[in-house]
């Protein structure tokens, strides 16, 4: 009896030290993972994180980092390496070696707080790949702030020479650059226009002298509309002259829509910003439940499905992974999460699968933050193309997915790393004060074409290289390690 | 005496009533304007449901105010920073896609919030043009909004809303509105 009476003693007691370890994130405490590991990492000198951009630079491997802007507590962090408070702006780091990234520079952005300030966006081509670029160059795309897009010349990537600039804005955000063509799709807040965000697209082959294409969006946030306007646009993504098609994801946990455009309509149609006008390069929408939003709209095409190989017809699908952002703290919103559409009948696209953590497997709610999905890499390399798909999890970490069947994608590994002193509160509004919490909140995620995972995180505890470990490494046909 | 004991029963009528209705400060508006609560119109989207009023009497006779709050918006720190932003939030869009701005917006403050009101024609099915108001109110990186519409003055209907808002029922329920509860 007595024997009976310790052993469920010590399971309630192992029940509870487990929920509460659950439940809190602590210092010092090891991360949590499954097949991922952790090979190296950087503070990113306690800098809020967003956009990771990996780039192959000669023999080396070269991570440029965007940042939001200062928190209500240090507006501008001090650089060890000048010994000023700099406004966040971009963290350059060498990550040729991944278990010892060497952080070569910040490039400080527009002084703010939040998604006030910073420089969160950036993309990088190599002026031997742009039509009309240096070759000697490599050039890095950044917004700058709410204010402006800039380009710099990164070929030493310690000491970055600016190029370009692009301003007189009201907002910025994720915008996409065609390294083959030199097209750009930069999501800006132009002065007249009805939306925060809407896409302008410029011509940057040559990026000393940028072109200006036209200005796009959806009817009714155009300049002079009236009635109800349209969700804001997050980003687009394109396939190129060869795909001939744009991805605009718009709408962030609300209202989201995926909007396909035929490239070629959308670059040589009439320009000015008339509804007809904007309405001739579309081919088709999906609108999004009211709960959900497209922060960003990943394109797959020609997938083959092994479930479907035996059909006469349908072996291959057009896929759109579509990947909500979370916004509030403490689940005080509907579930942002991954939506699958399969848009092979392009004027027919459908939801077809849907993925996200289980919230009981972590008490998630409760841990702190920003609990659902918010972005997912966006390299095309083959190492993970169109069979892996890394999905940014705010307090749920990064998530690992096997999407080879988009069908039923399928969970294979996930990393959530510890927290540290630098790792930022997270609060909720309590009964006329606040209730903070700390978690880690991973922000963004990318890959490179060596297969490591970059995932780096909004609440200031900095950049983390992952790789691959056990099943998960068969999934993306890596050798084992 | 006789009216004395009318007040109290007409008092007593309005706290026993499964609505809620609110007298709106004599400064601010005529005194016999009343906001019955009604039922929220709309059908579901992104966002919860708010509450819904019917005015009754003075300035803003006939006219409904739909308020909720939105919480998540990312303009923490620039606030409602223009009119297109309020074109965008104050939900005038949930009573007819179809509006237009008559004039530049206002700023305008409730409580300790900050933002902007303007005023609107709208298109109705029926071929009828009704007036409405739009507020947006922001609070750190939540939102609050008010939209308004009747057949009446704008600005009354404005100045009524803006009056009910600042009641001291309402400042207690938007608090808790932003706070999520």
């Amino acid at each position: 009896m007595f024997r009976c009476v310790l052993t469920a003693a010590a399971l309630v007691f192992f029940a509870g030290s487990t929920f509460v370890h659950a439940q809190k994130q602590t210092i010092g405490a090891p991360p949590e993972a499954s097949n991922m590991k952790l090979v190296g990492s950087n503070d990113l000198q306690g800098r809020s994180a967003y956009q990771p951009t990996i780039h192959h630079q000669g023999d080396r491997w070269i991570a440029y980092i965007g940042h939001h802007g200062g928190t209500d507590d240090v507006l501008a962090p001090v650089n060890p390496m000048t010994g000023k408070a700099e406004p966040n702006g971009t963290s350059i780091i060498d990550v040729t070696d991944p278990a010892h990234p060497k952080y070569l520079r910040h490039l400080p952005g527009q002084e703010g707080k939040y998604e006030s300030g910073g420089a969160q966006m950036v993309r990088v081509c190599d002026g031997k790949t742009l039509p009309k670029g240096d070759p000697n160059a490599v050039y890095m795309l950044r917004t700058f702030g709410s204010q402006a897009h800039e380009i710099w010349n990164v070929a030493d990537p310690a000491n970055p020479a600016l190029i370009t600039r692009l301003g007189g804005l009201k907002d910025t955000h994720k915008s996409w650059w065609e390294c083959d063509t030199g097209i750009a799709y930069l999501v800006s807040g132009a002065p007249d226009w009805r939306t925060r965000r809407m896409t302008q697209i410029y011509d940057l082959s040559d990026p000393a002298h940028p072109q200006k294409i036209r200005d796009f969006g959806l009817p009714g946030q155009e300049p002079g509309s009236t009635g109800a306007v349209p969700t804001e646009l997050h980003g687009p993504i394109s396939t190129g002259p060869n795909g001939n098609r744009v991805y605009f994801g718009y709408g962030t946990n609300k209202g989201g829509i995926l909007q396909i455009v035929d490239r070629e309509k959308l670059l040589t149609g009439p320009k000015e910003p008339t509804p007809d006008n904007l309405r001739f390069p579309e081919i088709s929408r999906l609108p999004m439940s009211a709960f959900n939003g497209a922060h960003t709209t990943f394109p797959m095409l020609d997938m083959p499905v092994a479930e479907f190989a035996e059909d006469k017809d349908g072996k291959t699908r057009d896929i759109v992974m579509i990947v909500d952002e979370a916004i509030l703290n403490e689940c005080g919103e509907a579930r942002q999460m991954v939506w699958f559409a399969d848009v092979t009948t392009e004027t027919r696209p459908m939801m077809i699968s849907s993925y996200t953590v289980p919230e009981a497997s972590g008490q998630f709610c409760q841990r702190g933050g920003r609990f659902g999905s918010h972005s997912s890499n966006e390299s095309m390399a083959p190492v993970y193309y169109k069979k892996m798909a890394f999905i940014a999890f705010f307090n749920a970490g990064v998530r690992a997915l096997d999407i080879r069947d988009p069908y039923h994608p399928k969970e294979v590994g996930y990393f959530i790393p510890a927290i540290t002193q630098a790792t930022d509160k997270r609060c909720i509004p309590v009964e006329g004060g606040e209730r903070c919490k700390v978690a880690i909140q991973t922000n963004n995620v990318e890959t490179d074409d060596r297969g490591y995972i970059y995932i780096v995180d909004r609440a200031n505890t900095g950049l983390h290289i992952l790789e691959l470990a056990g099943a998960a490494r068969a999934v993306a046909g890596l050798p084992k390690n | 005496m006789r009216r004395a004991a009318a007040i109290a029963a007409t008092l007593m009528a309005l706290c026993a009533s499964g609505v809620g209705a609110y007298q709106l400060a004599p400064s601010s508006a005529p005194p016999s304007a009343r906001w019955r609560e009604i039922a929220w119109p709309f059908p579901r989207d992104g966002w919860p449901a708010g509450r819904a009023f019917h005015c009754e009497g003075g300035a803003c006779d006939g006219a409904e105010l739909y308020v909720r709050a939105k919480r998540g918006f990312c303009n923490c720190d620039s606030g409602v920073a223009d009119d297109d932003e309020v074109d965008r939030v104050a939900d005038i869009d949930l009573i007819t896609p179809r509006f237009s701005a008559t004039a530049p917006g206002e700023v305008v403050h409730v409580g300790e919030m900050h933002g902007r009101a303007r005023r609107y024609d709208l298109a109705i099915l029926d071929g009828t043009s009704r007036a409405a108001v739009g507020v947006a109110l922001s609070r750190r990186c939540d939102l609050f909004v008010a939209a308004a519409q009747g057949r009446g003055n704008a600005n009354a209907m404005q100045r009524a809303a803006l009056a009910f808002l600042e009641t001291r029922e309402m400042k207690a329920w938007v608090v808790a509105a932003l706070d999520g509860n």
